[in-house]
């Protein structure tokens, strides 16, 4: 479908360029390349969302905002929970999706894909949340700790356990959904003494209930979740489809911006965590501290070159296939796709690079 | 022409071929859908979903638990546990509404409105009230089906013939001899009825909890292994739960032909 309008590109932007230099109100002839963005509610993926609401993008198929017209491609937003997204994403009804490091890897043996913006790292809002009366991890053997298995949730509690020196066979992580487990344990339900789950649950929980303390937390596995934009290598090969990332990520670093610039940080701010969860300004100040955004497109070229980040994704992808999250381990590339062309999944930082290169040459 | 009937022959032999038809249409989708990608898993090929029924069947590598037998067995205790709950309630209740006006004046108003309500909207006012362990599935799967059905037995008591209740009155029957050997039998069909009726509507509640809080159990397994794209291990799991249905509705209507041949003879 988008192929068909492939010949169109060059003319749409050629057209494009000669609005602008004309400085012409752009009044769009030729069809646009359309992509579509599956994202959740999240602090760094709120982003997309603020992002439509404050018109530097229109989320609508077929309707561009500024940035959209910038690099002559449409992002179609889809909004839906996690779980969804992750579906839509394996099953090809997007050509992007916001989803972490970890969970990009099943999709990938099935779609190759290509990690081309690291949003943010959870750094603290991954917590295990216990009983006043536990304070060393050794009292919760045998007993039941609360989270969704096979999540970022069971890697944060796993690896803790490893760095401290425990046994993953001595505790009982039980299934349930992150909202459920926080509920019973504000609730001091019978048998909830500990639970791990993600933000806004663990500030809700940790406000809503004053005997309870966090025992760890994705603090000490700083940078290993990193939540990021994955785009499927077969749309990126599309015409349309380096541009449609290089506007995925204009996007992401204009609102970072606002973020930054203390006249419209507050706004921002409220706007990013509004559907989040109902978490007042000095929470969501603490929500962007644990969910530690990547906000300049240098902190994200660095997070796609360096070395520990390999080192961290062969971690990832051993956990991944010893708690039967992927059948079998995807190879993993770094580079653009002349430097690992059979790699399912590919951390690329050319995309962040020619957007830096593009805005510099303005 | 309208209601012209068919022959039996014909009637088996088109329920087969719609079948075969939806088994070719999947068959034509996984296939372009393999087409398009060889790699995908969303819409398994069968030989795919050959090796999802294996994965559910072995003894799985990290607990030595059968996927199956280990949700098999916390979906049932729940949806049975539930189910006699729900019917057993629904039926005294219904039955003495039917029988003392007291009682209907008291009970019809709020059950008419919570028929209404649907439980997998009120999940979170389960969890508050119940917690999440057994008895939650149990009292979700309960209050979900109990209104309806002590509606349905309620207006099947009032349909009972006056004149046999009176007929029984005159002979000199207890309040408690009508109620069992002229209502309760004359109502039993109407409760199987209800019954096959309710199942569907509980395994909805049971799996929509599942999802949620289960760590075992059909619905616990169907959101997993859908956010793992393992569809080969999705679609036997939704299999077994249409067969599971389609038995027990069977063996409903067979205990309702066995039992009241009166009543199956009268339809149609």
């Amino acid at each position: 479908m988008k192929q068909d309008h492939g010949k169109n590109v060059f003319i749409a932007a050629i057209a494009l360029i000669a609005a602008l230099c004309s400085g012409a109100a752009l009044s769009a002839g030729a069809p646009t390349p359309s992509f579509s963005l599956a994202w959740s509610e999240y602090p760094s993926w709120s982003t997309f969302g603020v992002a439509h609401e404050i018109q530097l993008i229109n989320g609508k198929k077929g309707a561009l905002g500024p940035i959209e017209e910038k690099w002559g491609v449409d992002i179609e937003l889809k909004e839906a929970e996690y779980d969804p997204c992750l579906v839509m994403y394996g099953s090809g009804k997007c050509d992007a999706a916001c989803i972490t490091n970890m969970d990009a890897l099943n999709p990938s043996l099935t779609r190759p894909s290509v990690a081309i913006l690291p949003n943010s790292t959870s750094f603290g809002a991954d917590a295990l949340i216990v009983t006043k009366d536990i304070t060393d991890i050794k009292q919760l053997r045998g007993k039941k700790v609360y989270g969704l298995a096979k999540t970022v949730s069971e890697y944060c509690f796993v690896r803790n356990l490893e760095l401290l020196g425990e046994n993953e066979k001595d505790y009982v992580f039980t299934n349930m959904d992150p909202a459920a487990a926080a509920l019973a344990m504000q609730q001091k339900q019978r048998g909830f003494d500990a639970i791990i789950v993600w933000n806004p649950f663990v500030l809700e929980t940790l406000n809503r209930r004053k005997d309870v303390h966090v025992l760890f937390d994705s603090t000490s596995i700083p940078g290993e979740i990193i939540d990021m934009v994955v785009v499927a290598q077969a749309s990126l090969d599309q015409p349309g489809g380096k541009a449609f990332a290089l506007a995925v990520i204009d996007t992401y670093y204009a609102i970072n911006r606002r973020l930054a610039d203390p006249k419209t940080a507050d706004e921002t701010l409220i706007a990013l965590g509004e559907k989040f969860s109902h978490l007042d300004l000095p929470s969501m100040r603490k929500v962007v501290r644990q969910t530690r955004f990547y906000s300049t497109p240098e902190e994200g070229l660095k997070i796609l070159t360096s070395p520990s980040t390999q080192e961290i994704m062969k971690k990832v992808s051993a956990f991944c296939v010893s708690h039967e999250i992927v059948p079998k381990a995807p190879t993993i590339g770094f580079g653009d796709k002349a430097a690992a062309p059979n790699a399912a999944f590919r951390l690329d930082p050319t995309y962040i690079e020619e957007y830096l290169k593009q805005e510099k040459s303005k | 022409m309208i209601r012209k009937p068919i022959p039996a022959r014909w009637s088996l032999a088109l329920g087969v071929l719609s079948v075969l038809v939806l088994l070719a249409v999947y068959t034509g989708l996984s296939l372009w859908q393999h087409h398009r990608n060889p790699e995908d898993t969303t819409i398994p090929t069968w030989s795919q979903l050959a090796v999802g029924v294996k994965q559910i069947l072995e003894p799985s590598a990290r607990d030595g638990q059968r996927w199956l037998v280990a949700d098999g067995k916390a979906t049932l205790i729940r949806l049975f546990l539930g189910l006699l709950c729900g019917i057993a309630g629904g039926i005294v209740l219904g039955l003495l509404m039917g029988c003392y006006p007291i009682i209907e004046a008291l009970l019809v108003p709020p059950l008419s409105l919570l028929a209404k309500e649907p439980p997998t909207a009120m999940l979170a006012v389960f969890f508050v009230l119940v917690g999440t362990d057994t008895e939650m599935y149990v009292a979700m799967i309960a209050f979900g089906i109990l209104p309806t059905l002590s509606q349905t037995v309620y207006l099947g008591v009032r349909d009972v013939p006056a004149e046999l209740l009176d007929k029984a009155s005159t002979l000199g029957a207890s309040q408690i001899e009508i109620i069992w050997s002229i209502i309760a039998r004359a109502i039993f069909p109407k409760i199987i009825d209800v019954v096959r009726l309710s199942i569907g509507p509980a395994m909805v509640y049971l799996i929509a909890a599942e999802m949620v809080c289960g760590d075992v159990g059909f619905g616990y397994r169907i959101r997993l292994q859908s956010r793992l794209l393992n569809m080969n291990v999705v679609y036997p799991y939704l299999a077994v739960l249409a067969a599971f249905g389609f038995t027990l509705d069977s063996a409903l209507r067979l205990l309702q032909r066995y039992c009241c041949p009166w009543y199956v003879s009268g339809e149609k």
